[in-house]
């Protein structure tokens, strides 16, 4: 049974219209035990501070926008539980628009630049192609990413060094093990500063769905020594 | 079971321990350890041995307590141990083989520790 919890919320507030700097604002949440942090953010706004401005959608974990930081850590707002004393800050190292909404263009471009879709050799013939089952469930696996940018927002390398991210790597591998897909993935991983990483696997213990973008990583780099990048090759 | 898995439900990352920053900071912690380690054994022996030094040596009795202290070597041991288990770690990772995170940290701490530890009953005559 969920039992009454009374919370402290400090809330870092920015508008950029108003503010020169951005603060942080504390609110007392009286709420209950099996609240998810995205639960405290919605009575902040409905009670107390209509002006702040966050974002979500699903609210079940399967469309990324409530990321947010929370005590340091990202994570998704919709499904971390709630803490008696949580600091919630928007995702770094993005631009903020205003409070916990970030600026997702640059995301968007960037992925956009990676070309994620399959680049053939020759024309699609339309309709299904064979694939080997395993490597259709392990494509499948890969491609349940979010793009939540949680994992890019607690990389380590992300914050010191010239490396796009967890995210837009996993993604590069998920084309590399496309079959249809004839891209050289890998070069384009190391463009986007794959060797920066530091394998810490701090992207796989963070990722909300269950993915690894290290192993993704690790692969690459095991396909530069030993060669080969088509499982199904 | 299938690859293909829901997201969690319910997450608790903000509370628990973030194995990959723990690592991470104790990888270069040991790494720079070793190095000032080896830096200051190199002067302090210097100092000891060579009788061009012998005035500074005779100025400095502490240094002797100093190099018997247990507690150096064993924070010594533990960095060497973890900084190699773990350089081997990510070595094993390119090379195709998988560990899990939290079974190499742990591992990796229990191992380490236990070098240190051996340095302690070293000293204890143990």
């Amino acid at each position: 049974m969920p039992t009454d919890i009374k919370m402290r919320a400090e809330i870092r507030r920015y508008d950029p219209s108003v503010d020169a700097e951005p603060h942080y604002e504390t609110f007392e949440v009286a709420g209950q035990d099996n609240w998810r942090v995205l639960d405290v953010i919605r009575s902040i706004y409905e009670r107390q501070a209509g002006d702040l401005a966050y974002q979500f959608a699903c609210r079940v974990g399967r469309c990324g926008t409530c990321a947010v930081k929370v005590n340091g850590v990202p994570v998704l707002a919709c499904q971390e539980r709630c803490k008696p004393e949580m600091k919630i800050e928007p995702l770094t190292p993005f631009p903020v628009l205003r409070d916990l909404v970030v600026d997702r263009s640059e995301i968007e471009a960037r992925y956009e630049q990676h070309a994620y879709a399959p680049q053939r050799k020759t024309e699609y013939a339309g309709g299904p192609e064979p694939i080997d089952p395993l490597l259709a469930e392990d494509l499948c696996h890969k491609g349940s990413c979010l793009a939540c940018m949680v994992c890019v927002s607690g990389c380590p390398a992300v914050e010191e060094r010239a490396f796009d991210g967890p995210a837009f790597m996993l993604k590069l591998r998920h084309m590399a093990e496309h079959p249809a897909d004839s891209g050289n993935r890998l070069e384009q991983a190391i463009d986007a500063g794959m060797l920066e990483c530091f394998g810490c696997d701090l992207c796989t213990q963070l990722c909300p769905a269950d993915l690894s973008p290290a192993q993704a990583i690790r692969d690459f780099r095991r396909d530069m020594i030993f060669g080969g990048s088509k499982k199904h090759e | 079971m299938s690859k293909a898995t829901l997201p969690r439900n319910t997450t608790r990352q903000a509370e628990g321990l973030q194995y990959g920053d723990v690592a991470r900071t104790l990888h270069r912690f040991s790494g720079a350890a070793i190095i000032v380690f080896v830096l200051v054994h190199v002067i302090v022996q210097a100092v000891r041995q060579v009788p061009m030094f012998a005035a500074l040596n005779a100025g400095a009795p502490w240094l002797q307590t100093m190099q018997e202290q247990n507690w150096v070597h064993a924070i010594l041991f533990f960095c060497i141990a973890f900084h190699t288990l773990y350089g081997l770690k990510l070595l094993a990772g390119e090379l195709g083989f998988t560990i899990r995170y939290q079974t190499a940290f742990w591992g990796i701490v229990g191992v380490s520790a236990l070098f240190g530890l051996r340095e302690v009953l070293r000293y204890a005559g143990i």
